[in-house]
């Protein structure tokens, strides 16, 4: 058979094919290093172990936070052979994995976004205390859910829960929750609050809950948002920049309504003091009236006594202006016939005169009228 | 029974402002009797917003590969 002779150009060619035929795309983990990024858009990189080191190249927009030099990462690439720039893996999507170098990143992110202010909390907004609608984002089959829907019909009733079943593990839940996110945030009638909850596991598991998409998706929610990821003990950056964030699913659930219990309890106490402050209210009108009545007694029995007194001296002014009394003290009405005489001049000798004393009418004439007695 | 979408917030806020104006002692008599029956009133709502109610819950179409 004969030797094949080939030109770089057809090799090249060739080899590709084969690349491309036998190795789509490969998954591999190594160490990063000599990472760089040019032109805020084209990523260079080495991956690397103990023995080995093979470049790669990929866009900014795959990467799922800001990366430095040592962390360990997993690669999806499809290995390429460039005419010109030779072996290379073209990136598809990268991840760092491990549980130090997870946390590397999430620093690495957290610091990048605090600088944007996302997590500042002037930006935090209060949740609706009890909320009627809720946009619930998690994974359907979850013991999180299971956890949050439970406590949540234990407390409060009359919610309108919609649910965003999503996986909330792995590579492809980092632009599930996304999307989520900003399917809610199109609805034509937004829910009233957002709840984004997952249950405990390891940080590989809860690596979504720390990208730069989902935490910037929450940030960005026009929706109030709560988030309740993994255990109390470890906060990840969607918590961070979430208005509120629970320990957990079921504390979600706590934080979000009143329980139903305490509000019965609540109205009862309520009730009694309706009722109590009616009857104070009552009965201090009950002493008003009381305290007017008696106040009303006493202006009339003073009146009533005033009045009497008063009665009682107009009636000794009366008795002593009377006539009657002049005529016992001696002195006596004289009138000719009906006409009272008051002068001398009113009468003449002989004319016939009556005088009234205190006791009767004495008939008489007149005999003489002196005026200088 | 359909129950008419109670606002709870609502109702509850007006409720606590009642309990603070019968507090206040400032009322005639008429606007006690007034807002004590709106009070009544908003607690028996309320309280039967609570027994009655159930949660419902739906599925809004997300891509789950």
């Amino acid at each position: 058979m004969s030797e094949q002779i080939w030109s770089v150009s057809d090799f090249v060619a060739v080899l590709n094919q084969t690349l491309e035929f036998a190795y789509p795309g490969v998954t591999i983990v190594g160490e990063l290093a000599n990472f760089r990024i040019s032109k805020n858009k084209w990523v260079y990189f080495d991956l690397k172990d103990e023995n080995a080191s093979v470049r790669c190249f990929g866009t900014v927009y795959m990467l799922p936070g800001p990366l430095e030099d040592g962390l360990s990462v997993q690669v999806n690439a499809a290995p390429r052979l460039h005419p010109q720039f030779g072996f290379s893996l073209n990136l598809m999507s990268i991840l760092p994995v491990g549980e130090g170098s997870l946390r590397r990143a999430a620093a690495l992110l957290e610091a990048k976004l605090t600088r944007e202010g996302l997590f500042d909390e002037a930006r935090k907004r209060p949740l609706p205390y009890p909320p009627q609608t809720i946009g619930l984002i998690t994974s359907g089959e979850s013991a999180a859910y299971a956890d949050f829907i439970k406590i949540t019909n234990a407390r409060w009733g009359g919610l309108d829960i919609k649910l965003a079943d999503i996986q909330v593990q792995g590579e492809a839940a980092i632009e599930q929750i996304s999307q989520a996110i900003t399917l809610f945030n199109q609805l034509p009638k937004i829910p009233e609050v957002l709840v984004l909850i997952r249950g405990g596991g390891s940080a590989d598991d809860l690596m979504a809950f720390n990208s730069e998409s989902v935490t910037r998706s929450v940030a960005a929610s026009r929706i109030p948002t709560l988030v309740a990821i993994g255990h109390e003990i470890d906060t990840s950056l969607a918590e961070k920049a979430a208005d509120k964030c629970a320990s957990t699913p079921s504390n979600a659930a706590e934080l979000l309504t009143p329980d139903k219990k305490h509000e019965l309890v609540r109205l009862k106490t309520a009730q009694s003091s309706l009722n109590q402050h009616l009857s104070t209210i009552t009965d201090n009108l009950r002493q008003q009236v009381k305290y007017f009545a008696d106040q009303f007694i006493n202006v009339m029995r003073q009146t009533f006594n005033n009045e009497r007194q008063k009665l009682a001296t107009s009636a000794n002014l009366l008795e002593a202006l009377s006539p009657n009394a002049a005529l016992i003290r001696g002195y006596a009405i004289l009138r000719s016939g009906d006409r009272l005489i008051k002068s001398g001049r009113q009468v003449r000798e002989n004319s016939l005169i009556s005088a009234q004393v205190s006791d009767s009418v004495i008939d008489a004439q007149v005999k003489k009228v002196d005026y200088n007695k | 029974m359909a129950t008419k979408p109670v606002n709870y917030q609502k109702l509850n806020s007006e409720l606590e402002q009642i309990l603070a104006q019968m507090q206040s002692g400032e009322l005639d008599i008429d606007e006690s009797i007034k807002l004590y029956e709106r009070g009544q009133k908003i607690v028996k709502e309320l309280q039967t917003y609570l027994k009655a109610t159930e949660n419902k819950i739906s599925k809004v179409q997300a891509s789950k590969k």
